[in-house]
């Protein structure tokens, strides 16, 4: 269906694709992850919280692996300093997984749509 | 999940599901509100998943309520 | 009585043909000076967010189009007319700076899907010494990161890709990336009304372009991503 001024801007807007399925699929998700009611019981406010301050220092704990990374591949760290902070960073990691599984949230859980600037993690 | 179930299943929709998931992606696209008095935006939470705005209502409604338990 | 805002407006005094709107309520114009709020009665302060109070809110909001370009306001916008009025004149001028800025425009949008790589080029080799699990872990976070960074590259190239296709046609853009996702790119157009068949054609000559690339083209329509406009209030605590 052509555009033309016999087909007003009021009407309803074209939709063109060759994959509808592919993208009906895709867009499904954004309806998926809409709020459905407010909860206001103390252990989902906890776990909105948790959720807000999880993501946040699991923002921070991923910019410090990729400085790590990065100092690495620099070539200024010893091998022993490598080590070092590879073990310091896997003892984060691991303690994060452990502060997520104590609130039941998952890595997908923590990823806060930030619109525009994309996902978070 | 109620609401949601509604939204693709249920009665007749003469278009076509994309069209609807479009217009739900337009419509929906800078969020909502979702308690009417209260602002959506606490410095820059207008830039957060719309689930943290639930959480906010949540967290003040919640205050509320202890408060009012105090008081008893 | 509450009221239900659905966009700003301007230049219009009566509405023509309005639909109705949430919850089959009548739809008018609240109008202060030049500016004019399309808006219907409510008696719930929180808008369920269903089938039909979407569509019947894309619909209002719709319904103008043909004849001025409308700021939506988000949906579940509900206020009453105090507030309304208050905002309207707290705000003119920004909200006149807004209206100018989408006038005569639509938005035009498209989405790319990508199928997601599963063959990557070999990593350039690091030279590490194959001891501990400390270096190992690192060795691990490296692949990965060389591989989002690639991603990353990629959605950046698509991203030029439709901005070269659409040179000249777009006021302006509001990009989503999401390099690791299927769903790679969406983006929002503020175009003007009469280039619209031009974005298509420019968009249908691209799509030939990259056939592994699945790419959707929809509106016009209002200018949802560009409107910066919301009703704020001041909470219990004061933050706005």
């Amino acid at each position: 269906m052509a555009f033309s001024p016999e087909n007003p801007l009021s009407a309803e807007p074209e939709i063109e694709t060759s994959h509808v399925d592919e993208f009906v699929e895709q867009l499904r998700c954004v309806t998926d992850s809409l709020p459905s009611r407010i909860n206001i019981d103390a252990q989902s406010v906890e776990q909105g919280l948790a959720k807000l301050v999880l993501t946040l220092i699991e923002f921070i704990r991923r910019l410090l692996e990729k400085q790590a990374v990065r100092r690495m591949e620099g070539g200024d760290l010893s091998p022993e300093q490598i080590e070092e902070l590879g073990l310091a960073l896997m003892r984060l990691e691991a303690k994060l997984n452990e502060l997520k599984s104590q609130f039941g949230l998952t890595d997908e859980d923590l990823n806060l749509d930030l619109g525009p600037i994309g996902r978070l993690i | 999940m109620a609401d949601f179930d509604q939204i693709l299943v249920g009665e007749e929709w003469e278009g076509s599901e994309l069209s609807l998931l479009e217009t739900l992606d337009h419509v929906l696209n800078r969020g909502l509100v979702i308690a009417g008095e209260i602002t959506i935006s606490v410095a820059n939470i207008d830039l957060i998943f719309i689930g943290l705005n639930v959480m906010v209502s949540s967290v003040e409604t919640a205050q509320e309520v202890l408060r009012k338990r105090e008081l008893q | 009585m509450k009221l239900y805002a659905y966009c700003l407006t301007e230049g219009l005094d009566t509405l023509d043909h309005a639909p109705t709107g949430i919850s089959d309520a009548k739809v008018s114009l609240f109008k202060h000076e030049e500016l004019g709020v399309l808006v219907s009665n409510s008696e719930i302060d929180v808008v369920r967010v269903t089938r039909d109070n979407a569509l019947a809110h894309a619909a209002v909001v719709r319904s103008v189009l043909d004849r001025t370009t409308p700021l939506p306001f988000r949906f579940g916008t509900v206020v009453d007319e105090q507030q309304l009025k208050s905002y309207l004149t707290a705000r003119k001028s920004a909200l006149q700076t807004q209206l100018e800025h989408v006038r005569g425009c639509v938005e035009m949008n498209v989405k790319i899907i990508q199928q997601v790589q599963n063959d990557e080029p070999p990593l350039p080799e690091h030279g590490l010494a194959p001891e501990g699990p400390g270096t190992a872990f690192l060795a691990e976070k490296r692949r990965e990161i060389i591989g989002e960074e690639r991603k990353t590259e990629h959605g950046a190239e698509l991203s030029t890709l439709v901005r070269e296709a659409l040179e000249g046609l777009i006021k302006d853009e509001q990009v989503t990336l999401r390099p690791a996702e299927r769903l790679v790119f969406a983006a929002a157009h503020l175009v003007e009304r009469s280039s619209v068949q031009t974005f298509r054609e420019k968009m249908s000559e691209a799509v030939k372009r990259r056939p592994e690339l699945h790419f959707l083209v929809s509106g016009p329509w209002p200018p949802y991503s560009f409107a910066n406009i919301e009703l704020e209030f001041l909470t219990q605590f004061g933050v706005t």
